[in-house]
């Protein structure tokens, strides 16, 4: 195991109601690091990164978050927004926002500053033209980059994205992978995205952990998705 | 104009009557905006009927235990409160509880608890004719005779509890739209969660225990869903709530008195007219 990992997990098994869905992972994320995590559908990816935040208590074994500070690390997250429900009257402004009531003590407003940082990560991610609109009115990619504005807004050193990808035109995805990868290069924040497109991991990616089974297998992007490999995980004749 | 006028005269027979319609119908909606936000609707109508069973246990008890004596003085009014609150407290501690296991559907569990609430207080009631009475005239929305401790205790009660809903509503927002973020920037969900349920408890209960529970939901369900017709954002959502809610209890008042009709059903008229007016509205401006 490396000494610089930002999350560790040992003899990690995740899933609900005590059912294991994943057992036996004893993974690492690299600090700095560009991970993707590969798995068909139902293969335990949400319920994976819901453990690894801490969302979902784990089945058994342990998770270890590392901090710089030696505590926690602060995490941005960026949930499937079909899990967010578009009932709520919330403009986009006041959905990043929310990123800072970590850092807020309960029953106190957010300040100027607080909402320049806010306006200062929507311009980051280029949603600073629609951050007055209705949240639940603006298109799948428009949702992604506000909540990747949210995520941001803490300054993490961890970014953990699900499916930031799914169900958004081609050009949308195009533009959020181009913004990931330039948030990657810009500084040595730790990010995790879920996804099950290859090329973009390919793309993306410097690591990646790949579900099937009930078990991970991690290793670099060019080890995990040479053909051979690619065969012998989907157990696929290809071409 | 004169009727107004004469409607909000201090002096007037019947003042503690609107002002409990006017305390109801500015801060129960507060709390329904929650309610309706977070698709509990079901609840909403299922928890007054569970707290007014809890008045009727309260009530009744006395005959169960073989006290025939139906006099119910102020003794049995704390004991009301008391069943009111612990019935609609447990009854969400229960449901939510169910809720986060994921045991079973939502809506089945709060129509059975709706309708074994129902049944069960006209059961304990049948022992007790003169709590039944008083119990049906609160079901049926009668709060011609509000007393001055009645006020009192729903002013007290109504302005902590929306203090307190106002005070937290970041947190309380929070847990509701995005429960994970909420989890991964470390707040405690189950206390947040639990605030959250007790104020929608508490505000029922002593809703129900004032004014009965068709006013209650008629309350906590038609200013907010008006709100949501023409509401840009949450703000303006509990803005309009609550100046439907107040300004509804006014008219529906003024109707009720004006044409001698029951005050309960007349609230819950003027609001449902309000909601379509507000649909209708929309519908023509587009």
């Amino acid at each position: 195991m490396s000494d610089d990992a930002i999350i560790r997990l040992t003899d990690l098994a995740v899933g609900y109601d005590r059912k294991a869905v994943l057992s036996g992972l004893n993974l690492a994320l690299r600090r700095g690091s560009f991970t993707g995590l590969l798995g068909s559908n139902g293969s335990g990816k949400t319920t994976l990164i819901k453990t690894l935040l801490g969302i979902l208590k784990p089945v058994s074994g342990k998770v270890v978050r590392l901090g710089k500070d030696g505590g926690d690390p602060r995490i941005g997250y960026v949930p499937q927004r079909e899990s967010l429900d578009p009932v709520y009257l919330f403009s986009a402004f006041e959905v990043a926002q929310m990123g800072l009531y970590g850092v807020v003590k309960p029953g106190r407003g957010i300040g100027a500053s607080g909402r320049e940082q806010v306006k200062q990560s929507l311009e980051r991610v280029g949603a600073e033209s629609f951050a007055g609109r209705r949240f639940s009115e603006l298109s799948g990619g428009q949702m992604q980059r506000v909540l990747i504005a949210r995520a941001l807004v803490c300054d993490p050193e961890l970014l953990v994205l699900d499916e930031p990808t799914a169900g958004i035109d081609a050009d949308a995805a195009k533009a959020v992978g181009a913004l990931l990868a330039e948030l990657h290069r810009q500084g040595d924040m730790t990010i995790l995205m879920v996804n099950h497109e290859l090329h973009r991991m390919r793309q993306l990616a410097s690591q990646l952990v790949w579900l099937r089974d009930g078990a991970a297998v991690q290793g670099s992007v060019d080890e995990l998705l040479s053909r051979d490999r690619i065969e012998q995980m989907l157990q696929l004749e290809l071409g | 104009m004169e009727l107004l006028r004469e409607i909000l005269d201090p002096e007037f027979l019947l003042r503690n009557s609107v002002h409990v319609s006017l305390l109801i119908g500015f801060v129960v909606p507060l709390f329904g905006v929650f309610l309706v936000m977070r698709r509990m609707v079901f609840l909403g109508v299922a928890l007054p009927h569970i707290s007014a069973s809890g008045i009727a246990l309260a009530l009744s008890l006395h005959a169960w235990l073989g006290d025939f004596d139906g006099s119910h003085g102020a003794n049995e009014r704390v004991l009301a409160l008391l069943g009111s609150v612990l019935f609609a407290g447990g009854a969400l501690a229960i449901l939510a509880f169910l809720e986060r296991k994921g045991r079973g559907g939502v809506e089945g569990r709060i129509g059975a608890a709706y309708v074994i609430a129902t049944a069960a207080s006209i059961l304990l009631l049948a022992k007790c004719p003169q709590a039944e009475r008083g119990w049906l005239s609160l079901l049926k929305g009668e709060i011609i005779a509000v007393s001055d401790e009645d006020l009192r205790l729903g002013g007290g009660s109504f302005l902590i509890l929306t203090v307190l809903l106002l005070v937290f509503r970041k947190e309380l927002l929070l847990v509701s739209f995005d429960r994970d973020l909420a989890v991964v920037l470390r707040k405690n969900v189950v206390f947040w969660d639990g605030l959250l349920y007790g104020l929608i408890g508490l505000c029922i209960s002593i809703s129900v225990f004032i004014v009965g529970p068709l006013i209650t939901f008629g309350f906590m369900l038609l200013p907010p869903m008006t709100g949501r017709v023409f509401a840009r954002g949450m703000r303006q959502l509990a803005l309009i709530a609550s100046i439907t809610g107040g300004c509804g209890a006014l008219l529906g008042f003024c109707a009720a008195y004006h044409w001698d009709l029951p005050i309960g059903p007349t609230h819950v008229s003027v609001l449902a007219a309000v909601y379509f007016l507000a649909l209708g509205v929309r519908r023509l401006v587009g």
